[in-house]
């Protein structure tokens, strides 16, 4: 008996690991991808909305996929074309979009899927969270239509785009404590683990010896990806927004903890951090489940694995 | 042997006061002054329980008080853990007080000049009275070797989420000594939380009886009480890190960094936002965050000081 598929929507800024995060979900035979939207973050969103197109046509994922609000809810846009490059997804060739976006927006496609589906939605964010916050805001009525959300975004120990703070939820601080005050059921993938969750150039030349022309891309773009990584003295990429999925596929390579975790959206240095009372000193009931540590190499055979799915739909 | 000269400021306190018992009797350290500022009790009460403890040890260090409150926020303490005298509850002989006119600042100042830039400021409360230091005497940089804090966290708080007592009570006076120019190290939470007795260490440490001894078994009960109720393998003598730091570095294992301190959202009030982590790095690497430490050898290093009473 066929198992029963967790529907998903992804949700993310494309982006290098966004592109492996949802190479990694269209090879899981337990996911169902409703819909995939675009937010902007590491790039524009006619970047990041062109590189979603792209990348859907390299993996044949034929969902609808929607572009996203090109703002943050309140401030100012921030891009990352040091890690991602000026597209958003440099590094090898992309076939062209095989069709046009959504002509509705993200905003409203998510609804319609929530609405109709028969059963709850988990949502996948792996760029700023500006599109589920938009949702939750206009639609609290769909709040108990969303299952979960697997989100890559904060730290609870420390930050990478400043000391306190991680990029996604820096762009949009509003957006996610917005989420995080929601109510609904989250898994944080947060730098507490994915910097923890490395793929080493040896792995790169793994997932190319797959040999198939997904996992040539995924070893290119791994390498591009790394060259950023590497000028900073990390040992390998750390591929953040593919934990989100892991989170959902193979959650036993994690370690988590449940805690409180809010969001800093004021302050001189601390905007954009997400602060976790992984000591209990709040007195408030836990709102996520915070992934702190990863089987790295369970996590990079996971990558190898999703490669070679596109193998067997190759031949 | 070249002693070293260290002027502990605190705001005793139960740890506090084993920093200041360890201090006494620390061969290589010249203890200057001590000065008492509002924390853990209000500062009659932390300045009455230096005076305590000197008497206890049968020493008579000059003490100075400092500030009764934080620059701007009211006071916050801490008698869950201290108790509401301070120190457990350990009743100790009050000795007549001395009355020294002169604030804690002006007196640190004065011993810094007198030290030609070799004291080592050793502080272990909220930073109101350093702050203060700070701003009245513009030259103090240059005659302070460097100040080794107790305070702050890299990761966490013990006061709210992410902010740790000390920086919590004066957020403003600690982002003011971090910006001050003189080098900190800060052992945080990060290092203090291991370094911990457990209780039966703490009864090792006492047996041999005596006042000095008796008192710092008596003085940790209430902490013991609260530390293993939240699942703590025992008491931290948060404030001795501070103090052993200067005497015996390679106890201690850090990282150097940036660190400032949030000052302008209620969320992470008196978080030691420090880019040691971080990809993103501040422009001045202004301390040294204090991370691990050899555990067996600071409780032995405490245990044989207290045996020395």
């Amino acid at each position: 008996m066929e198992q029963k598929k967790i529907p998903v929507i992804l949700d993310g800024d494309p982006g290098h690991d966004d592109a492996i995060a949802w190479v990694l979900a269209k090879a899981s035979p337990m996911l169902d991808i409703l819909a995939v939207t675009s937010v902007c973050g590491n790039q524009t969103i006619q970047k990041t909305t062109y590189n979603a197109q792209r990348i859907c046509a390299l993996i044949g994922l034929e969902t609808q996929v929607a572009m996203g609000r090109a703002l943050p809810l309140v401030g100012d846009p921030i891009i990352a074309p040091t890690v991602h490059g000026e597209s958003g997804l440099d590094g090898p060739a992309l076939p062209e979009p095989a069709f046009p976006p959504h002509s509705k927006s993200a905003i409203e496609v998510m609804a319609e899927i929530l609405e109709r589906h028969p059963e709850p939605v988990t949502l996948v964010p792996t760029g700023p969270l500006t599109n589920v916050a938009a949702l939750l805001l206009a639609h609290p009525e769909l709040k108990s239509k969303i299952a979960r959300i697997s989100l890559m975004g904060g730290g609870v120990q420390f930050g990478n785009w400043t000391p306190a703070a991680e990029f996604n939820i820096l762009v949009d601080p509003e957006a996610a404590d917005v989420v995080f005050s929601s109510g609904i059921p989250i898994i944080m993938a947060g730098l507490d683990v994915t910097e923890k969750a490395l793929i080493f150039p040896e792995d790169f030349q793994r997932i190319r010896a797959v040999g198939n022309k997904v996992s040539q891309v995924v070893a290119d773009w791994l390498e591009f990806f790394y060259g950023f990584h590497r000028k900073m003295g990390y040992p390998g990429a750390p591929v953040h927004d593919a934990v989100a999925v892991a989170a959902l596929v193979r959650p036993e390579i994690l370690t988590m903890q449940e805690m409180y975790v809010a969001v800093e959206t004021q302050g001189e240095y601390c905007r954009g951090a997400t602060i976790g009372d992984f000591r209990g000193i709040a007195g408030k009931a836990p709102n996520a489940k915070v992934i702190l540590d990863i089987d790295r190499q369970a996590f990079a055979d996971l990558l190898v694995e999703a490669a070679a799915y596109y193998q067997e739909k190759e031949a | 042997m070249k002693k070293i000269p260290v002027w502990i400021d605190c705001d005793t306190g139960v740890d506090d006061a084993a920093a200041l018992l360890c201090a006494h009797k620390l061969p290589q350290a010249e203890l200057v002054g001590i000065s008492a500022v509002a924390g853990n009790v209000e500062l009659e009460k932390t300045y009455a329980n230096c005076h305590r403890l000197t008497a206890l040890m049968g020493a008579d260090y000059p003490i100075y008080k400092g500030a009764d409150k934080p620059w701007f926020r009211p006071l916050t303490i801490a008698t869950y853990i201290h108790g509401e005298d301070g120190l457990g509850g350990a009743e100790l002989p009050l000795p007549p007080l001395q009355n020294r006119p002169e604030p804690a600042w002006d007196a640190l100042y004065a011993a810094a000049r007198k030290y030609e830039g070799e004291l080592e400021l050793v502080a272990v409360g909220p930073l109101t009275n350093i702050a203060n230091a700070v701003v009245k005497y513009p030259d103090l940089p240059q005659y302070l070797k460097r100040i080794v804090i107790m305070g702050g966290a890299a990761i966490g708080g013990n006061c709210t989420p992410c902010a740790e007592f000390n920086i919590y009570v004066d957020p403003h006076a600690a982002q003011c000594v971090f910006k001050s120019g003189i080098p900190v190290v800060m052992c945080g939470l990060d290092v203090t939380m291991k370094a911990y007795f457990t209780d039966g260490e703490i009864d090792a440490a006492a047996a041999a009886g005596g006042d000095v001894r008796r008192f710092f078994r008596e003085s940790t009960r209430r902490a013991m009480q609260f530390c293993t109720g939240l699942g703590l393998p025992g008491v931290s003598f948060h404030d001795v890190c501070a103090l052993f730091y200067v005497f015996f570095p390679d106890m201690f294992s850090g990282d150097e960094g940036g660190v400032y301190v949030e000052t302008q959202s209620s969320l992470t009030l008196g978080k030691t936002v420090t880019d040691i982590y971080s990809d993103h790095q501040f422009e001045h690497h202004n301390a040294y965050v204090v991370l691990d430490l050899d555990r067996e050898r600071f409780v032995k290093t405490i245990t044989e000081l207290l045996a020395e009473y």
